[in-house]
């Protein structure tokens, strides 16, 4: 009698670590995040994955990050200044809202970040206000909702004064009678607070926060002139009228004391674009911090990876390319002439010249969406399937240069839809038919003989050119 | 207390066993600069095997059964195609399920290269999603190529037959053979040569799990269950959302339950490809057993499987770990006991952190201290190990604990693990050969996945178990 009495001990003893382990934020984070957001919270993979250890996405309002648990996140974001596309799948399903409490304090806690604690009862309250929710939030749905905490600079006590005229240099503006002066609480220079886009100016004063008594760099670009003050002593200037591309950005040191150190900035806009940039970092510090706004870069989803014939073969891509349909395959013959074949419609729908395919989309991350071709000269030349029902594509060959012959089964006969580069600029396309009736076969309208339409008759041939440069 | 610390004790004395003491994991050097998201892998006649890969090359590999696979060397077969996701060699072709058709490639004039890319069937539809996968068998005893179609973004059927099984029989048609699919990560037969295929947590899906293809059967999604229209087939059932597999399938015959869970998070989170063990003991002692890739893990799970009242079911357990890259294509060559590896971490990420990897493994002939089968019985369960047992470790009901639990069946994302039972261990017998030991169980919850862990077991040799803990699914429980 005494052993049984001790077995149940035994049994709670053995399990019960088990379950209170299991709402262990660390574990939970380990078992269900980590292999996307790494242990360490910088993102798997080298950061091929978005961090959490450090993101803004983490700050203020924790109904943001709750929201994203439960829901998931779909397409492209940005995070600290990095692009991701990739899928976070919704977690509110799968995870009790214990868990997702012990999870989300645990990465507000973790890594050097210092969220707000998630009261439990928020992931109930954010439940039910998204209950209709059938689908993964995207990063402007969630800005919307939950805008990203604005970062106060370190220019403090910030005020602009606007003045309207024409310069060709930045002019002495104490002179002249500005138009409206304004507090600037985020500590941000920007010229469109002008609310003008031609012929004005702005000046910036206040006060520069330096962390330490260090030397400092800063950095100036502007479109048309700019010009830094600290403590009375010119920076940078950037001087007459001009782009903003890099080629008349000025960048200097100065030693600053900690605390309070006097700023001004001057700048002019005369016609064209307008833009300034402004950045500044203590000496040896490896990133930039921006008094500006960010510019934003070239919006680019993914790396480049052109394809192109190389002089044994033609290029083949076969993936989703834009203006036909989900079965393309497209052929970059030498000489920058490209062709699509729609192995849906059984028939060649796009010829263009110039550079073939880009991979780059379909080759890195998930390869979502269409791409469209690289070149130039983008000739649709059908749209619509015009072979019966019955027909079947059949594949293609590649003869010894990689030239396709397309084939395609209609009841017992086959269509072979043969394409290779011909003299100038052209490509030479035969059609071959066997057996049966006669098929009429539309071109499109890039053939050299204006013709949109071919009769074929079986074991007759027929050749035609396209021209497309 | 003075137990608790016996117990410990008891558990750290014995000392542990690793991977390398029984598997030799090799990385097989792939071709310099190039990008190898190994998706497919085909062994060859004359020891050589064919890769191809997500960016649509087929490369062929010489010397990956080598002694010194520095010697390795590649040839690029083919390029342009579409995601190839499935692949086998037959007399002298190769046939790829790429994700617009069934295809056989050849080299016509042996000059290396493959120039005929004949379409085999293309009778099912794509929408330009990138979530559209498809994966394929090799042929089945019928010669029929099994082919598994993603959902459209893994939510909708946007394009003809997505969420379903597909037959391509060897006179090129399609048969459509079960719906209910979500998200598959690979496709393959068991040691019978009946098809089971992975999908993944989401939508109608709790848990990860590896599924019976059963001809007819529904399994469970019923997002694509539309295009039965097309070809005149009986509708698939609607099960309830925020039901239980188990009432669900009881509603509706045809609804077979996952064979085997594969506890999320717990065992893994991203199963994909499947191999039975033919090799007769040439890869250790798991004869006719399954084998299950694990993407984010980075991991080969081990599968036994058994049929109870018509329907499969049995225990997944920890095997293989380590790899360099998410795994999704596995290989087995039955012949000679080698197992290839392949994968990428583009777009899911990894436990392995490389971007992609081409790996074999060799049993080293050592087998480990492991629970070898686990068969239900009528009021427990039958644990057959790889070695006889310390009879005091094995009759110690301590040495051995259990949990039960299902998941919500529903159309949301995933499920918690739910209705919590602990069924309670009452009795053991050892085997007269010491090898089996069976455990009497009061609270078996049908249809729930019952976690065995028998930490506390050692062999006869004193050797602590290698992988303690077995998840196995009871969809039945036998007849007395």
């Amino acid at each position: 009698m005494s052993s049984l009495r001790f077995l149940p001990l035994i049994t709670a003893v053995l399990t019960a670590p088990l379950f209170a382990a299991a709402q262990n934020g660390e574990q939970l984070y380990t078992q269900f995040c980590s292999a996307c957001h790494a242990v360490d919270g910088k993102g798997a993979n080298n950061g091929m994955f978005p961090p959490l250890a450090g993101s803004s996405w983490l700050q203020d309002m924790p109904k943001r990050a709750v929201a994203i648990v439960l829901f998931g996140l779909h397409g492209p974001i940005e995070v600290n200044g990095k692009s991701y596309n990739l899928e976070m799948p919704p977690q509110g399903a799968a995870l009790t809202d214990d868990q997702i409490v012990s999870i989300l304090n645990y990465v507000n806690s973790s890594w050097g970040n210092k969220g707000e604690t998630v009261p439990r009862d928020l992931i109930r309250v954010t439940r039910s206000e998204f209950a209709a929710r059938t689908e993964p939030w995207t990063a402007p749905e969630l800005l919307k909702l939950f805008p990203l905490p604005i970062q106060k600079t370190v220019l403090s006590d910030l005020t602009s004064r606007v003045y309207k005229g024409q310069w060709n240099q930045i002019p002495d503006f104490d002179k002249i009678q500005a138009e409206n002066i304004e507090e600037e609480h985020h500590g941000k220079i920007s010229p469109s607070i002008s609310g003008m886009d031609v012929h004005f100016g702005i000046v910036w004063e206040g006060n520069f926060m330096a962390p330490e008594n260090a030397e400092y760099e800063f950095a100036l670009d502007s479109d048309d002139g700019a010009r830094i003050t600290l403590n009375d002593q010119v920076v940078c200037e950037v001087k007459g009228t001009g782009p903003m591309n890099g080629s008349r950005a000025i960048q200097n040191k100065i030693t600053l004391k900690e605390g309070k150190n006097t700023f001004r900035m001057d700048y002019f806009q005369g016609t064209g674009l307008k833009g300034l940039e402004l950045k500044w970092k203590k000496s040896g510090d490896k990133a930039w911090n921006w008094l500006s706004d960010k510019p934003t870069p070239v919006k680019k989803e993914s790396p480049s990876i052109p394809l192109s014939p190389t002089d044994e073969s033609t290029a083949i891509y076969r993936n989703f390319i834009e203006g036909t349909t989900a079965r393309g395959i497209g052929f970059g013959f030498p000489g920058d002439l490209n062709l699509v074949y729609s192995a849906d419609n059984l028939a060649p729908e796009l010829v263009w010249t110039g550079e073939f395919m880009d991979a780059g989309r379909h080759w890195t991350n998930r390869g979502q969406g269409n791409q469209p071709p690289s070149g130039v000269n983008v000739i649709k030349l059908t749209k619509d399937r015009f072979l019966p029902a019955e027909a079947r594509f059949k594949g293609y060959s590649l003869d010894s240069k990689g030239n396709p012959t397309f084939h395609v089964s209609i009841g017992k006969q086959v269509l072979s839809d043969s394409w290779k580069p011909g003299k100038e600029g052209t490509l030479l396309r035969t059609l071959t038919l066997t057996g049966g009736p006669e098929l009429n076969i539309p071109l499109g309208n890039a053939t050299v003989a204006g013709a949109e339409s071919a009769t074929l008759a079986p074991g007759k041939p027929v050749t035609l050119t396209y021209l497309l440069k | 207390m003075r137990y608790l610390f016996l117990l410990t004790a008891t558990i750290t004395s014995a000392f542990s066993q690793t991977q390398s003491d029984f598997y030799l994991r090799e990385e097989i050097p792939l071709p310099k600069d190039e990008v190898m998201e190994i998706s497919s892998i085909a062994l060859m006649p004359q020891e050589k095997v064919a890769v191809a890969t997500r960016r649509g090359d087929v490369w062929i590999c010489s010397g990956a059964y080598g002694d010194d696979l520095s010697k390795v060397t590649w040839k690029k077969f083919a390029f342009g195609l579409h995601e190839p996701l499935g692949m086998y060699y037959q007399k002298g072709s190769l046939f790829l399920t790429q994700r617009p058709e069934f295809s056989r490639i050849q080299d016509s004039n042996a000059d290396g290269t493959a120039d005929v890319f004949e379409t085999i069937n293309s009778d099912w539809g794509i929408s330009g999603d990138y979530h559209e996968y498809a994966f394929g068998t090799s042929p089945d005893k019928n010669g029929d190529v099994w082919i598994t179609l993603c959902l459209t973004g893994s939510f909708n059927a946007r394009a003809n037959w997505r969420g379903w099984v597909l037959r391509i029989t060897p006179d090129g048609k399609m048969i459509p053979t079960c719906s209910g699919i979500r998200s598959p990560g690979g496709i393959g037969f068991n040691a019978e040569g009946d098809t089971f295929y992975t999908d993944n947590q989401g939508i109608w899906n709790g848990s990860s799990s590896l599924k019976w293809l059963k001809p007819g059967s529904f399994q469970g999604a019923p997002v694509g269950n539309g295009y039965h229209k097309l070809a005149n087939l009986p509708e698939p059932p609607t099960p309830k959302d925020g039901s239980r597999i188990l009432t669900e399938r009881t509603e509706h015959p045809e609804f077979i339950p996952p064979a085997v869970i594969l506890p999320h998070g717990k065992v893994g989170q991203s199963p994909t490809g499947i191999q039975p063990d033919l090799t007769g003991g040439k890869f250790g002692p798991w004869k006719n057993q399954v084998y299950v890739g694990e993407q984010t893990h980075s991991q080969v799970q081990r599968v036994y499987l058994e049929k109870v009242n018509g329907l499969y079911q049995g225990a997944v357990f920890h095997m293989l770990e380590g790899f360099e890259a998410g795994l999704i294509p596995i290989t087995l060559d039955q012949e000679k006991g080698i197992l290839f590896a392949g994968g990428s971490n583009r777009g899911w990420a990894s436990r392995g952190s490389k971007p992609f990897t081409f790996e074999r493994v060799k049993w080293t002939g050592k087998t480990p201290f492991e629970i070898l089968t686990m068969e239900a019985e009528p009021d427990g369960f039958t644990l057959t190990f790889t070695e006889p047992v310390d009879e005091k470790s094995a009759a110690d009901l301590a040495s051995y604990s259990m949990e039960a639990w299902t998941y919500i069946f529903q159309s949301k994302y995933g499920s918690p693990e739910v209705d919590q039972a602990t069924p309670v261990i009452k009795a053991t017998k050892i085997s007269a050969d010491k090898k089996s030991v069976r455990l009497t169980i009061e609270g078996l919850v049908r249809g729930h996945v019952h976690h065995l862990k028998v930490n506390g077991l050692k062999s006869k040799s004193g050797q602590a178990i290698w992988h303690p803990n077995a998840y196995y699914t009871l969809n039945e429980i036998p007849a007395k």
